[in-house]
């Protein structure tokens, strides 16, 4: 059907709810099934796909030596972009990215760089004049919902698979870039004054808001976006807080094992 | 065997007379012309696996009120084509102005296609009685490809269906299904219809749909 | 880099630099309908190329004007991800995409029964994950396969392969180094029965070469036709809890 949820599925959903049900008969605080594949590009750096339930994403990290920002002469640099191509949804234009995509980008983004998962530090070449280059380069392939964690945990997943291409370069030998942390981004909606984690398309679409959460390792919080044109009580953002932690531990010790 | 899998452009045979659906003729040869399965018949007719619903006069389709201009409200029925439901093909006399107070955004309605332009223009109408604003019960979503197993060989399979899970189904060709009951009824309901679709093509479904729902009702009492 | 031809060699006791004869294509692997929200997917691998088709459609053109009363029209739209090529690309399309994207829909377009669906769009996306000489081909081969995936109606299959010329011999299906440095390339599309659908080549060819290589290519077409056909054959028994029989595939 189109991009239009009918009334009738609405009804549906909202029913479930009131019995404490999901129409694919999760538990509202659990996540559809991940894999995570790691080193899927050879060409790339650093590389992963990622499954979420039926969403599927690509990131994939490219490095290269560059200028650094004027006011950050000795630190490494790092840029984000997220591809929302058409091939990934019925709703999906081509072009540059859009609000939805940029705000994805900067989502991820914001993980990495205030979780501190990179030292930038460690990225200089010579001091003022050349440091390492981090593009991180999100493509999404199937749009099944919550593409914004799926993106993160690919990002991270691909950052802790890249290996620096010094030697492509003449800058010595190839090396693993060292990862301080593993930033996991959960993401929650607020319908029908229920909060369900890890949403699939239909229950983004009759969401009134949406919350992501992204913890660090240490159980704190590196990074927060409210989505959507809804209001959360303080309670609900505490607890949406809660549970996020919870559930990044959750896939950030199972993700690790792999 | 009378049934094989066929992909476009695979030859189906040296008789032009046997062209039957999703074939054309070549020099005298039958081929076909979609990925699916080719049914070896008096004619050869090849159905798809996948595909979009194509509407045409006299089918009944369950759409969605996607928009509501002056004197018409457009209808997502599922395919590259809207509906387009006119005013005077509601049931009621209403004036425009009240039209999105009986059927307005995201309503969901039981049609039927009453004329298709060579433009594909889709006419709908809801001017019977078996059709209608659905308000209750469940919409669900198969394959239309599946539709004709659904129904049967003259509505043979649906009438059971409707016999023995004691519910109002109404069957869109367009894919899109309406249930009516009970809540264990059309929990049933659900899981027979997308079991159909699963196994569609294969022989001697009627006969496990059958032993199917008698031991998911035995299951049950 | 400004290395002579005649000082690389790309060919030892008669294999090519990755092992293979003259007249040998990459391994392919083609998965069929790998995508959940689009109408037909496919994703394929040609040697190291990585790349995944969707077909949307036939559905509403937007915009409107666009839409033509008789029949549907066909958009494709190559896309490489930035981290597909060792020097990381920007992100969006570039001169080459877009010529690449117009002579591949003009390389499917003739085998597709537009007329079935006035007034409507059959949208082709093709997107490269990775890269390795012949992404055009890769594509073509997955977009192919993605369309028949989609249910969409067509006189034949469109398979593509390469020939190209280096160190002064034709070889079938060039990798990223041979088409670099190699003489010339030539991707060539065709039905299953030799009608050609892409030709482009670009380097020095005689005319004897030419034939030569032409009918290199449309050998690699075939043989990559094979594998599609074989991978949509498989699929269908994959849904089925009963064996199928094969039609015989065309001679």
């Amino acid at each position: 059907m189109s991009s239009v949820l009918s009334e009738i599925r609405k009804d549906y959903l909202y029913n479930l709810v009131l019995k404490g049900e999901r129409a694919d008969g999760r538990k509202f605080d659990e996540y559809r099934e991940i894999s995570i594949e790691k080193n899927v590009i050879s060409k790339a750096e650093g590389s992963a796909l990622v499954k979420l339930g039926l969403s599927q994403v690509m990131v994939g990290v490219k490095m290269q030596p560059g200028e650094p920002f004027p006011d950050s002469p000795n630190r490494g640099v790092i840029i984000t972009n997220a591809e929302l191509v058409p091939l990934a949804s019925p709703t999906f234009e081509p072009g540059p990215p859009n609000e939805v995509g940029i705000e994805l980008a900067r989502l991820v983004d914001r993980g990495v760089r205030e979780s501190k998962a990179v030292d930038l530090e460690k990225l200089c070449i010579i001091p003022g004049k050349q440091v390492w280059v981090i593009f991180i380069d999100v493509h999404i392939l199937d749009d099944c919902g919550n593409i914004k964690d799926a993106s993160s945990l690919g990002a991270i997943a691909a950052l802790l698979t890249t290996r620096v291409p010094a030697s492509r370069f003449g800058l010595g030998e190839d090396y693993s870039l060292p990862v301080n942390d593993v930033p996991i981004a959960t993401t929650a909606i607020e319908f029908g004054d229920v909060l369900m984690f890890d949403p699939d398309v239909d229950e983004e679409s009759i969401a009134n808001t949406k919350l992501t959460v992204i913890s660090t390792a240490d159980g704190s919080i590196c990074g927060m976006q409210k989505s959507g044109p809804g209001m959360l009580t303080p309670e609900q953002a505490n607890r949406i807080v809660d549970i996020a932690c919870q559930k990044a531990r959750e896939i950030r010790e199972k993700f690790l094992e792999v | 065997m009378d049934r094989k899998v066929v992909v476009p452009g695979d030859l189906l045979s040296e008789d032009a007379k046997r062209s039957g659906e999703g074939t054309f003729v070549k020099d005298g040869k039958v081929y076909s012309l979609l990925y699916g399965l080719a049914n070896y018949k008096d004619k050869i007719n090849v159905i798809p696996l996948a595909g979009k619903y194509v509407p045409a006069p006299g089918d009944n389709v369950i759409g969605v009120i996607k928009d509501i201009t002056f004197s018409n409200w457009i209808v997502d029925i599922n395919s590259p084509y809207d509906g387009l439901l006119h005013i005077s093909e509601f049931p009621k006399r209403i004036e425009a102005e009240e039209m999105s107070k009986y059927l307005r955004m995201g309503s969901s309605i039981m049609t039927r296609v009453k004329d298709v332009d060579p433009t594909m223009k889709v006419e709908l109408t809801l001017n019977d009685r078996k059709l209608g604003s659905i308000r209750t019960g469940r919409v669900i979503e198969i394959s239309h490809t599946r539709v004709p197993r659904l129904i049967g060989k003259g509505g043979s399979m649906i009438s059971m269906l409707k016999k023995e899970m004691n519910c109002n189904i109404f069957v869109g060709q367009n894919g899109m299904i309406w249930i009516s009951g009970g809540e264990e009824e059309m929990d049933l309901a659900l899981k027979t219809i997308l079991l159909i679709e699963k196994e569609a093509h294969t022989n001697g479904l009627t006969d496990r749909i059958v032993e199917f729902l008698k031991s998911e009702k035995g299951a049950r009492s | 880099m400004d290395m002579d031809e005649a000082e690389i060699s790309f060919f030892k006791d008669g294999l090519r630099l990755d092992g293979r004869g003259a007249d040998q294509i990459r391994p392919i692997k083609i998965e069929v309908g790998v995508l959940a929200r689009a109408d037909g997917s496919c994703y394929v691998e040609m040697g190291k190329n990585k790349v995944i088709a969707a077909v949307y459609g036939p559905r509403e053109v937007h915009p409107r004007h666009l839409q033509e009363v008789t029949r549907a029209i066909v958009r494709y739209r190559y896309n490489m991800a930035s981290f597909s090529v060792e020097e990381r690309k920007r992100p969006g399309p570039d001169r080459r995409s877009h010529e690449l994207s117009k002579v591949s829909r003009e390389a499917l377009e003739p085998v597709i029964l537009t007329s079935y669906f006035p007034r409507s769009v059959i949208d082709v996306f093709v997107e490269v994950l990775q890269a390795d000489a012949g992404t055009r081909t890769a594509g073509i081969n997955a977009a192919s396969v993605a369309l028949a995936d989609a249910g969409i109606p067509m006189k034949s299959m469109i398979s593509s392969c390469a020939a190209g010329k280096v160190g002064d011999t034709l070889i079938m299906d060039p990798m990223k180094e041979e088409d670099n440095f190699g003489q010339a390339d030539m991707p060539v599309a065709m039905t299953p029965s030799g009608e050609i659908t892409l030709l482009q080549m670009d380097g020095r060819l005689s005319q004897e070469e030419f034939r030569q290589a032409l009918q290199m290519a449309m050998r690699g077409c075939r043989e990559v036709y094979e594998i599609q056909r074989k991978s949509l054959l498989d699929k269908y028994s994959q849904l089925e809890s009963e064996p199928v029989q094969e039609v015989q595939a065309l001679e």
